[in-house]
């Protein structure tokens, strides 16, 4: 079953979905188109007020659409817009991320992390390698919901 | 040939095995159910009842009636209900239930197109019953352990061979065609046999014209709000019953398939009356457990001249919380049938 | 055993010949074998109905939610630890509840010990305290009663009530120190093999709410499968739905799960949702150091948060 996933699929590219914060990671990607970065265009960004808008049925929801990964990422700790958002989201994503894993959702999929307004490079560097995972597991068919 | 042995059971159901879909009761993780067979001896023949009912071969939990597809504009409809079907070993319980279902969604005011077309090209083959489980009540009901109100054979288990009966004129052009004649015409099943008289002890019934007249009297009891005390709302005794058969149709989309999809649904649910200006007509357990009763015993009386429930106790052996509706007919039955 | 019966009926006639109460919550003889039911007593003379046994598996804190009566209630360990954390998120007034609290030996799964006896027609069981013995009218058989345990139970780490106000029978021996060594055993297998078993088990529900409808956590007035602006979930059995209904219920009960194993219990299809519930529960308790329902004073632990929270899941390009 692993094995099958891996299996490169011709003409596939990957999907992700990445949820970024509005006050940092979002400004973090204009940062790296400014500075004109070349990184995968494998990702389509949804822009939220905080990683702590993140309700785990949007993760959910994007795996069952049909994305191949999910990308969610916030203010570095201490730097939240709203004091603690990042805070609370932690621990959510901590949950989701482990729950997610022990029912056999590839490790890779789902992806957190900080970047902040001004690490344009880093923002880069993070789209490469959840690019670079998502690709080594192939197309991810075991959330996604379809009628045929 | 008017026995089968109990061990060519599966070489019979072989030979279906070319021309019908095949549902027999068959273990998953340990839970009887009835589902589609590859081969013959999947099919289990000692059980006392699957955990859900047979209701699913004709009306299944989730179907698509439309569905339109990317850019195209044109829909489909999906009335084609595929191969015949035959549906092997249902109990008499079961089988009766879809003489009820006929009633409701067939052969009443409204034909429903996708479980008629199922209906009609399906064949039941039912086995009576030698030992009840602590749960039936069939005979409540008007039902009973040899029964053959809608099965078109029905299988009298004599132990090492099934008698085998034909109860319609499907059944009876379909036991010609596979050598299950039968030539005890006239008999009914139970006679003359090994078994002959052998009707298992089931609960004692309550009388159900005496419970449809108490329960004409009993909206506004307050007895309502204490059965339904205990009551968790959940749907197992609505999804697990045969003859439950309320649904919702949902729209849905999904990798560019768009869908109008029938699901079951529960009367027991808080949002199946739920109405969009927020209204709901049944906004209590107890509302919702009285028409539960209400629908099954009076209602359904007085519009198909039948009760809604053919007593197979599934509702009362998987109560999460032991709500026995034989309790509260009793309850209603007893406290009301001597006025 | 039958002592805990006695006390239980005495108090429950105490509480309401005293008005403390206007209705006691306990269980009373089930219509089948190995089947004891809720009851709800408010009279006096009604509290000889009230038994215990070792089939008082159901959470009765779950009567609790929405209730506008002062309340004495029958609770084992873990239908405390609902209670507290009923407490906690408001929903219950620990004024407006009078705990009778029971030790608990754990409950024996029916099915245990049906699949232990086979098809015999179970009429009488007895609880010796070590065995079980089964009788059908002729022969007695008898099982040890550890090994017909419900699942929650024999990981149990709260039997003793955590709060209450009158104690019924002697307190019991917490005896299990939980290392959650079946999540470390599940989580051991491959991601291909965890789904295969997942999505099997999925693959059986029908959609009933049972799992939902007996958690004594799940209380909201609308419940997110309910809703239809924005639709969550689809409503059918399509596995994609089922599974995420599934583990949306898991997350919702993140740090709030007191693990009694009523969602299990109730499911009519034998789906194993424990897995999920265990997961969550090792990982709330590894990373926030929180077993729900133990400690009163503590906040859950998702309405709150440390700087040091570990995060080594996090992606480091």
């Amino acid at each position: 079953m692993d094995g099958e996933m891996n299996d490169r699929v011709p003409g596939w590219e990957p999907r992700i979905v990445a949820f970024l914060c509005n006050w940092c990671s979002y400004a973090g990607a204009d940062s790296a188109g400014v500075g004109r970065l070349q990184y995968p265009a494998a990702v389509r960004v949804i822009r939220v007020p905080c990683a702590g808008r993140i309700n785990p049925f949007f993760i959910l929801s994007a795996f069952q659409k049909g994305a191949d990964g999910v990308l969610v990422s916030g203010c570095h700790p201490g730097d939240c817009h709203y004091i603690s958002g990042n805070y609370s989201a932690r621990r959510k994503f901590a949950l989701l991320k482990g729950l997610l894993e022990h029912i056999g959702i590839e490790e890779g999929r789902l992806q957190f992390t900080w970047v902040s307004a001004s690490e344009g490079e880093r923002f880069a560097s993070v789209i490469d390698t959840v690019t670079e995972k998502v690709l080594a597991l192939g197309p991810a068919r075991r959330m996604e919901k379809r009628y045929t | 040939m008017r026995t089968i042995a109990r061990n060519e059971i599966g070489r019979l159901l072989d030979g279906l095995l070319a021309g019908y879909a095949v549902y027999a009761p068959v273990r998953r993780k340990g839970i009887l159910v009835f589902d589609r067979i590859r081969s013959g001896d999947e099919a289990i023949l000692d059980y006392a009842n699957t955990r859900t009912s047979p209701k699913h071969v004709l009306m299944p939990q989730m179907e698509t009636l439309l569905s339109s597809c990317g850019e195209d504009p044109g829909v489909s409809e999906h009335t084609d209900c595929g191969k015949p079907a035959v549906l092997f070993g249902a109990r008499p319980c079961d089988a009766r239930a879809f003489l009820f279902l006929d009633k409701v969604l067939r052969d009443g005011q409204s034909r429903d197109v996708y479980y008629a077309n199922r209906r009609d090209s399906l064949l039941v083959i039912s086995i009576g019953c030698t030992q009840p489980r602590e749960t039936c009540f069939c005979t409540t009901t008007g039902g009973g352990p040899l029964s053959a109100e809608g099965s078109d054979i029905l299988l009298e288990d004599l132990g090492s061979v099934y008698l085998a009966h034909v109860a319609s004129s499907r059944g009876a052009e379909f036991a010609a065609a596979h050598g299950l004649l039968d030539t005890c015409e006239g008999e009914p099943p139970g006679s003359g046999t090994v078994n002959g008289g052998l009707q298992p002890a089931i609960e004692p019934p309550v009388d159900l014209g005496l419970l449809k007249a108490a329960l004409d009297r009993s909206f506004d009891d307050p007895l309502w709000l204490t059965l339904a005390e205990k009551c968790l709302g959940c749907g197992i005794c609505s999804y697990l019953c045969p003859a439950c058969h309320c649904f919702d149709i949902v729209d849905e989309e999904a990798a560019g398939v768009r869908v109008r999809n029938r699901v079951w649904d529960s009367c027991q649910f808080s949002c199946f009356t739920a109405q969009a200006s927020g209204f709901n007509p049944r906004p209590t357990g107890r509302e919702r457990y009285r028409q539960r009763i209400m629908h099954k015993f009076n209602y359904c009386i007085d519009n198909h001249g039948m009760a809604g429930c053919v007593g197979c106790g599934r509702c009362v052996s998987e109560c999460p919380v032991n709500l026995d509706m034989r309790q509260v007919l009793a309850a209603f039955g007893g406290r009301r049938g001597g006025n | 055993m039958t002592d805990c019966t006695a006390r239980i009926r005495e108090e429950t006639a105490r509480l309401l010949a005293e008005g403390r109460v206007d209705l006691v919550i306990g269980f009373e003889e089930g219509s089948l074998p190995l089947r004891a039911t809720p009851c709800f007593i408010t009279e006096p003379g009604d509290t000889g109905r009230l038994i215990w046994n070792a089939f008082c598996s159901n959470n009765l804190a779950r009567y609790l939610i929405r209730s506008d009566r002062k309340v004495g209630i029958v609770a084992k360990g873990c239908d405390t630890r609902a209670i507290v954390e009923l407490i906690k998120e408001k929903q219950v007034r620990r004024e407006d509840v009078v705990i009778i609290g029971v030790p608990c030996h754990g409950m024996v799964d029916p099915h245990e010990v049906r699949e232990r006896f086979g098809d015999i027609r179970i009429q009488t069981v007895e609880d010796t305290g070590g065995k079980l013995v089964a009788g059908d009218g002729t022969a007695l058989l008898s099982m040890n009663r550890e090994d017909a345990l419900h699942r929650s139970c024999r990981v149990c780490v709260q039997r003793n009530p955590v709060i209450s106000d009158v104690l019924v029978g002697e307190e019991v021996e917490e005896r299990t120190r939980d290392e959650f060594t079946d999540v470390a055993d599940f989580a051991s297998r491959s991601a291909g093999e965890r789904w295969e078993y997942i999505a099997g088990e999925m693959s059986r529900c029908i959609r009933c709410n049972a799992c939902r409808n007996a958690c004594p956590l799940c209380y909201c007035s609308k419940c997110f499968v309910d809703e239809t602006r924005p639709q969550w979930v689809g409503r059918g059995t399509d596995p994609s739905d089922v599974l995420s209904f599934h583990l949306m219920r898991v997350l919702h009960l993140a740090g709030r799960c007191v693990e009694c194993g009523a969602c299990v219990r109730a499911c009519p299809m034998g789906v194993d949702l424990g897995t999920l519930n265990r997961r969550m529960s090792a990982d709330v308790a590894r990373m926030f150091g929180c077993r729900p329902g133990l400690d009163p004073g503590k906040p859950a632990p998702l309405s709150t948060f440390d700087p040091d929270d570990p995060q080594d899941f996090m992606l480091e390009p």
